[in-house]
């Protein structure tokens, strides 16, 4: 029957919840669930699973965009029903899994996925940079303060060849936030790129009394810069709010609540680097990451400030760290002294924390090294 | 922005059908017409226990009611809200009654 929107609730079907996951499992998976023995990673991108009974499980992961088209998928379907019986998974960072149940059957899917070109880019295993987990930026959203699949696509396309290799200390997870919402995983991942405005909101005083619950725009504000005030419209006095823009730091908030506070600008909207964050509990504790670049600019279509600042982090991190360690664990081992100078990232006032609790980051100890960076600082 | 015409009132809306001047456009003729487009087929009282309710609340508090308190003052389950406003409490009653859009990641 279809759908009468005369009468809404005719015939309607609610609190189904998601299909069970075990009615979409490869049987060879099925068969062996809770009782796979160890794994290995053969090749980059590929990886086999062995049960107890010696049954083998080959993935094959791949790539993708996450923003993609029905026909995306539908290549998805077609490589998955020619070589894994219909069955295929995506990984929680957006990659898409191939898997097969004999050794043999790996190089006739890679054969397959290699006639679409760069479309699946075979790696995401191991040691390496895997797929950015990213946002809806200027696609859909509308409180972003940069876009998200396009910054996305500009630094995987230069950190590559990481993508398909293990070659780093340990795995790099980057992540992007198209603002400080941090949809996603930015205040967490080894490296994040973050949207952050630099103009306090524009308060639009024709609407704000039809659109806006005045209460909830200032109960908004982290730091009070929101208070109540009255203008006049068309020589009618109405209530509206009035941002103290010394006290604002621009979270965006408020436009967040109130959609007559917008603050989006094009000049002033850019790109924040924090480093050092993870959730695993491997040898150390989960960590936030922490803020190293304050800004980079907005240049579309292929973001090359933050692109070079990612990949000379990247790369300074893997001449230097220790195997197994992550980014925030080499940067507190060696210091975070020590992290600017051997990035070359320029320390910035920015970078310390005047919030609240922020007591607890600054050094209440000697213990420090002498960088080039303390140096600049002593002249 | 859209204007919305019913019985010869006309209303000025957002693209979700929610009024852009709040109370001062609101009137029984509205709640008339949000009827229809909600699939609701006869205003009860219940119905007009939670409008009052919602705009009695936003005339004192400048807000919305959580959707406790309006459980609360209204004596009505969540349950019993949905079934009166299939849309919910957000999209169904503070429309038909009014306020402003609701806000934030919803």
């Amino acid at each position: 029957m279809g759908y009468d929107p005369k009468n809404p609730m005719e015939g309607r079907i609610t609190d189904l919840g998601p299909r069970y996951y075990g009615d979409m499992l490869p049987p060879v998976i099925k068969e062996n669930k809770g009782t796979w023995l160890y794994h290995e990673i053969i090749e980059p991108g590929v990886l086999v699973h062995v049960a107890e009974n010696g049954a083998k499980v080959f993935t094959v992961r791949c790539g993708s965009p996450r923003l993609v088209t029905v026909n995306y998928v539908r290549d998805i379907c077609d490589i998955a029903d020619k070589h894994c019986d219909g069955h295929v998974r995506f990984t929680t960072r957006n990659n898409i899994e191939f898997m097969v149940d004999a050794e043999e059957k790996v190089a006739e899917l890679k054969a397959t996925i290699a006639t679409y070109g760069n479309k699946f880019p075979i790696g995401g295993t191991g040691a390496c940079v895997t797929n950015i987990v990213h946002t809806q930026g200027w696609i859909h959203c509308h409180t972003p303060a940069t876009d998200a699949s396009g910054p996305v696509k500009a630094v995987m396309d230069d950190l590559f060849e990481y993508f398909g290799s293990m070659s780093l200390p340990a795995q790099v997870r980057i992540a992007l936030a198209c603002c400080l919402n941090m949809c996603g995983a930015v205040h967490a991942s080894d490296i994040a790129i973050l949207g952050i405005h630099r103009t306090p909101p524009m308060i639009d005083n024709e609407r704000i009394s039809g659109v806006c619950e005045l209460p909830l725009a200032i109960a908004s504000c982290p730091l009070g810069a929101v208070k109540p005030a009255k203008a006049t419209v068309n020589g009618e006095e109405i209530k509206t709010v009035k941002v103290n823009a010394e006290r604002c730091m621009f979270c965006g908030n408020c436009y967040t609540m109130c959609p007559a506070m917008p603050l989006a600008d094009p000049e002033g909207d850019g790109i924040a680097i924090l480093v050092g964050g993870k959730v695993s509990n491997a040898k150390s504790a989960p960590k936030f990451s922490k803020l190293v670049v304050p800004f980079l600019p907005n240049t579309t279509p292929r973001w090359p400030e933050t692109v070079k600042v990612v990949r000379e982090i990247l790369e300074a991190y893997a001449k230097d760290a220790k195997k197994y360690e992550r980014v925030g664990e080499w940067a507190e081992r060696i210091g975070w002294e020590k992290f600017f100078e051997k990035t070359g990232i320029p320390f910035t006032e920015k970078s310390i924390d005047d919030y609240r609790l922020a007591y607890d980051t600054w050094r209440t100890t000697t213990q420090f090294k002498y960088t080039s960076h303390t140096a600049a600082y002593t002249k | 922005m859209a204007t919305i015409d019913h019985n010869g009132t006309s209303y000025e809306v957002d693209e979700d059908g929610f009024l852009l001047k709040g109370a001062d456009d609101w009137d029984e003729n509205w709640v008339d017409y949000v009827k229809g487009v909600e699939g609701i087929a006869e205003i009860t009282d219940e119905h007009q226990k939670v409008i009052d309710a919602l705009q009695e609340y936003y005339k004192k508090n400048g807000i919305a009611p959580m959707v406790r308190i309006l459980s609360k003052t209204t004596g009505f389950p969540l349950k019993r809200i949905y079934e009166l406003f299939p849309s919910g409490p957000g999209k169904g009653a503070c429309k038909m009654a009014g306020l402003p859009k609701p806000t934030g990641c919803v």
